[in-house]
């Protein structure tokens, strides 16, 4: 038994003496070992339950041989954690009483195990009093000392952050925050606060999660704008006005590879713009009140401010994803091959969106003599087909009832089609939508109201249409989300040739010089 | 006995003619080609079984995801416009104009014509930040500034030929030598045609010449030839002898046209050739096109303020006729509409090819259509899902050209391939951006580098191909139009 000690005590000293890659090498093998001693403590009192009833017979060199492991595995669990702590990082506070307990956790068990041997026991038979306090002890701690670990590994409050209501009101607990995942697009850019509607955001997005109250890496919480100039254990972590000097940016602009890249490996990571946005408010000192307008913005930022009112698009991994329609994510059945076949004998061209899916284009390019009356051919393939162009077709608002079915519609062509306001209706529901041609339609303002409540609807055209431009200033207000793109007249393309030709003067002459 | 077995088989070895030889090889290769043909159908094959034959080569192979461009106008300047006027300001280069070029810019350079130790030029365009985006768009583009919120400029292109003929080539079919299928046939090969009565790939010239590149930067390269690019001519017929001759009406026609077919269909069932179901197709394709193409190819309809719009008058066959048909043709279903001007190359030798003539002419040209075809192409929601791409082969110098270590008459710039900017508008790409960075003198691309490869990997990207899996066996490998290189440019998509 000594010479195991000797050689942990060994073992440990070596690492004291040079706290460095082995010593988290071994420390992060922690979270792995802790799981022996809470296993065969789990085992050993459940079996001394057992013993106690009369349920288990088992001998008490079995048992012993339990405790034996369990005091090992937790001495080496204890060493690790040691280990592990050195890295840093950890809640004060947390931390203690975790080490404490789990040391509790060893010694506890080392008692265990020797009353429960029979060499003490013959020494010193009053012994046998403390044996079951001390398994009851050390599987009580093992329990306290788990749930700590896990506070410190996943942020206090981590296992019970979910608790569900009515228990959630019970216990006292504050309704839960939602968490920020999406970055809103931004209405006014010029009189956004820079640092509350654009930093911050950013932060909660992509720092927060272990820079917060509860889970204060590297000692640094970004929850907020006091602790984001107080910084982290290595001090500050920006320089106002100098932002190449700033470690925040540097950490950020490490290759992905690098240990101390931030946010670290296989987290989301910041793009290009958003990091641009940083370093431009670190240079103009880091306000926390001003506006973007009231800083200086130079050329290189405004790309970056403009894709601010943007839908986000490249907030999440792999970017072309990120604006990719929901439709395009669901399931849906092989379609049939008569329904197929029929819509192919009417001309419509019938297209696979793409492989490994089941939806489905189609297009009555080649059918300009598709009608109200041939319309129901649709409806079986109602699931598959996503993109529907029927424009220059001679269908009415009969067909728009039909259409209405095509419950995953996600591109509707109806230009130059004798659709207006009373089809339209039929559209409202379709909860994938997105994209709507009405051009060259008889539809008018009191129709595109109907658009609003479209709640998918992303891009409406309604160039020759009836609709006034107070209609789509309507509609604008009441979905300033939404694209509402109308068309050149003959006065419009006038503005555009007359702006163009007072510039080209001006090279004109230039080039006569 | 034995000798009647052996004499039989000396009888049946004679009548075995080369003829025969060659037929029964053909049988067997045109199999091969055709299996090859169906085996790239389908991505991932196995669960729809071969159809028997391939009636309709314009039949849409499966994308790989769902295409954000299902149609493409790319307009190609060719001779190649210079970044330096247009796009890319460097205020930088102004103070250095008429300062001898550093030697680092030209040690172990070559240059198409520069000599020795040229003189840098300063940018000729008055710059200015236009639309919510502050995009840089030059005096010379006065209408574009217009559109500047829809563009997504690419600025730090990059390419490896500095020649025009292989520069076109690498642009458009991915390899810089002859024989590769280009970007327009790749296209329609991927996503099939939609409307029944066009090609699914017309090419319009404009500028008086044709590419540099002849007709190989429209071909089909190994493809069955049915995926090439049509030329349509922009005045008069828009396909030579489509119409027909005097005498025939289209019935006689038609029945010819059939005729034809069914001997055309009783080869292929012999020999299996690919090449003859491209002819069937390109004769039926012809019979339909001499009532569509007309149509379509007609503005007489359009309303004055729309020909006022990109600037054109009926018939002129001008650069801004065409842009104006392409926005027809894609109107109509075409996949792929390949526009080529010619003009651009601006050497500064004379005033046709002179920045501050030759350059700012084409540019008044072709500028109002440009951003009248994005603006037209927007109010029609044909822009959401078309891409039109706009730019030459390669860059030119930020030194002024000094052809023979001569002073030329005008002011010109090189070839230059290290630096250059193109930009896509449309289908999938984001508006109002800008992606990549030169360095101060415009001379490298030092932020982003985008390499052709890169550009066309984007390209069949957003019509829904992975540019690594779009493949066609062709002398027994897998060629794609990116070769073995580049990358999809992820920030650039919308």
């Amino acid at each position: 038994m000594a010479s195991i000690s000797d050689f942990t005590f060994f073992m440990l000293s070596i690492f004291l003496l040079q706290v460095s890659d082995w010593a988290l090498f071994f420390g992060r093998f922690h979270p792995v070992l802790v799981h022996l001693p809470i296993g065969f403590l789990l085992l050993a009192a459940l079996l001394a339950i057992g013993k106690r009833f009369g349920k288990v017979s088992i001998g008490n060199a079995t048992i012993s041989l339990i405790l034996l492991v369990s005091a090992i595995s937790a001495t080496i669990a204890c060493g690790a954690g040691y280990l592990l702590s050195l890295g840093g990082g950890y809640d004060e506070e947390i931390l203690d009483e975790h080490m404490w307990q789990g040391i509790g956790v060893a010694a506890f068990a080392w008692v265990a195990w020797a009353v429960q041997s029979d060499f003490i026991h013959k020494k010193l038979p009053v012994s046998r009093v403390v044996y079951l306090p001390a398994l009851g002890l050390a599987t009580i701690l093992t329990m306290v000392a788990g749930h700590h670990g896990g506070s410190l590994t996943h942020g206090e409050g981590y296992l019970t952050a979910y608790t569900p209501e009515p228990f959630r009101g019970l216990a006292g607990m504050e309704p839960r925050r939602e968490e920020i995942t999406e970055i809103k697009p931004i209405a006014n850019v010029q009189e956004a606060v820079v640092y509350q509607d654009i930093v911050q955001p950013m932060l909660s997005i992509h720092c927060t999660q272990c820079h917060n109250a509860t889970k204060k890496k590297g000692d640094l919480r970004m929850d907020s704008f006091e602790y984001l100039i107080k910084g982290g254990e290595n001090g500050p972590i920006f320089v106002a006005g100098k932002s190449e000097e700033s470690e925040m940016l540097k950490r950020c602009l490490l290759p992905l590879e690098d240990d101390d890249h931030m946010p670290p490996k296989g987290k989301p990571q910041l793009s290009d713009n958003q990091l641009a946005l940083l370093a431009w408010w670190i240079d103009q000192g880091a306000p926390i009140d001003k506006k973007v307008a009231d800083l200086k913005a130079d050329d290189k930022i405004k790309p970056a401010l403009a894709s601010l009112s943007e839908a986000p698009a490249d907030s999440k991994a792999g970017g072309s994803q990120s604006t990719e329609s929901p439709v395009l994510s669901l399931k849906v059945p092989e379609p049939d091959e008569k329904a197929l076949a029929s819509l192919k004998s009417l001309n419509l061209l019938v297209n696979p969106v793409a492989s490994e899916q089941n939806f489905l284009e189609v297009s009555a390019v080649n059918a300009p003599e598709f009608s109200d009356s041939k319309v129901a051919v649709l409806t079986p393939l109602a699931e598959q087909i996503i993109w529907l162009k029927l424009g220059d077709t001679k269908i009415t608002d009969a067909a728009l009832s039909e259409i209405a079915k095509l419950k995953n519609l996600n591109k509707l062509h109806l230009e130059y089609t004798g659709v207006t306001d009373a089809g339209l209706k039929n559209l409202e529901e379709l909860p994938y939508l997105e994209y709507l041609n009405l051009v060259g339609t008889k539809v008018t303002d009191a129709g595109l109201q109907g658009v609003a409540n479209m709640k998918t609807i992303r891009n409406v055209f309604v160039w020759k249409t009836a609709v006034t431009d107070a209609g789509i200033a309507q509609l604008r207000q009441a979905r300033p989300d939404l694209n509402v793109v109308t068309g050149l007249d003959e006065a419009a393309v006038a503005a555009f040739l007359q702006a163009g030709k007072g510039d080209s003067s001006q090279v004109a002459a230039k080039v006569k010089k | 006995m034995n000798n009647l077995l052996k004499e039989f088989q000396h009888a049946e070895l004679q009548r075995q003619t080369r003829r025969h030889f060659l037929k029964e090889c053909g049988f067997g290769l045109g199999a091969i080609g055709l299996g090859s043909l169906l085996g790239s159908c389908g991505t991932s094959g196995s669960e729809t079984a071969a159809p028997a034959l391939p009636d309709d080569p314009m039949a849409v192979r499966m994308p790989q995801f769902a295409p954000k461009a299902k149609r493409v106008i790319y307009i190609h300047m060719a001779g190649a416009p210079s970044q330096l006027e247009l796009f890319d300001y460097k205020p930088e280069l102004e103070k250095y104009h008429g300062k001898d070029c550093p030697a680092e810019f030209l040690e172990g350079k070559k240059f198409a014509f520069i000599q020795g130790v040229p003189k840098m030029l300063g940018p000729q365009g008055k710059f200015a930040q236009h639309g919510q985006s502050g995009a840089w768009i030059s005096n010379y583009l006065p209408y574009l500034q217009s559109v500047a919120d829809e563009i997504t400029f690419v600025k730090g292109m990059y390419t490896d030929q500095f020649n025009h003929a292989p520069a076109q080539l690498l642009m458009h079919t991915g390899s810089p030598r002859l024989g590769r299928p280009s970007l327009g046939a790749w296209s329609v090969y991927g996503l099939g045609s939609e409307n029944q009565n066009l090609p699914g790939f017309i090419v319009l010239a404009s500028g008086g010449k044709q590419p540099d590149a002849g007709k190989s930067v429209w071909g089909s390269g190994f493809l069955p030839s049915v995926y090439q690019g049509v030329q349509c001519r922009t005045g008069g017929d828009p396909v030579l002898y489509v119409s027909d001759p005097s005498g025939m009406n289209r019935d006689i026609r038609k029945s010819t046209i059939e005729a034809i077919n069914e001997i055309n269909r009783q080869t292929y069932e012999e020999v299996q050739d690919p090449e003859i179901l491209t002819r069937i197709s390109q004769y039926e394709m012809a019979f339909r096109m001499q009532m569509s193409v007309p149509e379509v190819m007609d503005v007489s309809q359009e309303p004055q303020y729309i020909l006022d719009m990109y600037g054109v008058k009926p018939g002129d066959g001008t650069f801004a006729m065409n842009c104006l048909l392409a926005r027809k043709l894609v109107e109509n279903g075409v996949r792929f509409v390949q526009l080529f001007d010619w003009g651009w190359d601006t050497h500064g030798t004379s005033a046709s090819g002179a920045i501050e003539i030759g350059l700012h002419d084409k540019c008044r040209e072709s500028d109002q259509a440009v951003a009248g075809l994005l603006k037209d192409l927007k109010m029609r929601g044909l822009l959401d899902e078309t891409l039109v791409v706009w730019g030459g082969e390669f860059g030119r110098t930020p030194m002024q050209e000094n052809r023979n270590g001569q002073v030329l008459p005008f002011m010109g710039r090189d070839h230059h391939l290290d630096a250059f900017t193109i930009w896509m508008a449309g289908g999938g790409v984001k508006k109002g951006f800008s992606f990549g960075e030169t360095d101060e003198l415009g001379y490298y691309a030092v932020k982003d580098k985008t390499h052709v490869h890169d550009l066309q990997a984007t390209i069949l990207h957003l019509m829904g191909f992975d540019h690594e899996e779009f493949t066609y066996p062709f002398q027994g490998r897998n060629f794609r139009l990116t070769d073995v290189a580049g990358k999809v440019i992820k920030p650039v998509l919308a």
